[in-house]
């Protein structure tokens, strides 16, 4: 049997520390995120330096999310960016589509509920969540 | 595409995750090419060549190519 050379610092270990990185970033977005949204009412009583602040912050932990997905991306081995690549467009196909009507709905008082951000990127998530699934499924 | 990566891994004795880690992909993507799912690319299949040490042709080939010559003709 010949033995194969496998690289020292290999595909699943490179893919699980750019995951995690992502991980924090993702996670350090959401916690400025939350304290954008909800310190100006309880922490800081509207006061609107400390509002800009948390703006600039969740904005910079943001760009920061967005470049550790990008690394994470390009670090993904060519079946695993397809089925990536193919989430993200299905993802932000049903965002334009769904999204746009929605909006429409909620300005009309079609629907009995008001139509918030909030709404779209939950099915944002849940889209690329079964997107993912569904990728992993058909070339597994 | 059809290709003999399975016939020629088992010839070796070698997983799917020996060989993805050589490859420096995942083992999903081996078991997807292997099962004629996913066509590689072309950098990936000459590093299979390469550590095969085989022509790539050896490896993959086209499903329309026999058809086509048979057009040609």
């Amino acid at each position: 049997m010949n033995q194969l050379k496998t690289p020292e610092n290999g595909y699943q270990s490179r893919i699980c520390t750019s995951s995690l990185r992502l991980l924090a970033w993702s996670g350090a977005w959401l916690a400025a995120t939350a304290l954008m949204k909800f310190g100006p009412k309880f922490l800081w009583n509207r006061a609107s330096v400390l509002t800009l602040l948390a703006v600039g912050l969740d904005v910079a932990v943001g760009v920061g999310m967005i470049l550790a997905n990008k690394t994470y991306i390009e670090q993904l081995d060519e079946l695993q960016q397809k089925v990536y690549l193919n989430a993200l467009g299905i993802t932000a196909g049903v965002a334009v589509i769904v999204g746009v009507p929605f909006s429409v709905m909620g300005l009309y008082h079609v629907i009995s509920f008001h139509a918030e951000i909030w709404h779209l990127l939950l099915l944002m998530g849940l889209t690329f969540m079964f997107s993912i699934a569904y990728g992993n499924w058909r070339y597994r | 595409m059809k290709n003999r990566l399975k016939v020629l891994r088992a010839e070796r004795n070698w997983t799917q995750a020996e060989l993805a880690g050589a490859l420096d992909v995942s083992r999903q993507t081996i078991n997807a090419i292997e099962t004629g799912k996913f066509d590689p690319s072309l950098p990936l299949a000459f590093r299979a060549a390469r550590l095969f040490g085989l022509r790539i042709e050896e490896i993959f080939h086209d499903e329309d190519r026999s058809s086509l010559a048979t057009e040609i003709k």
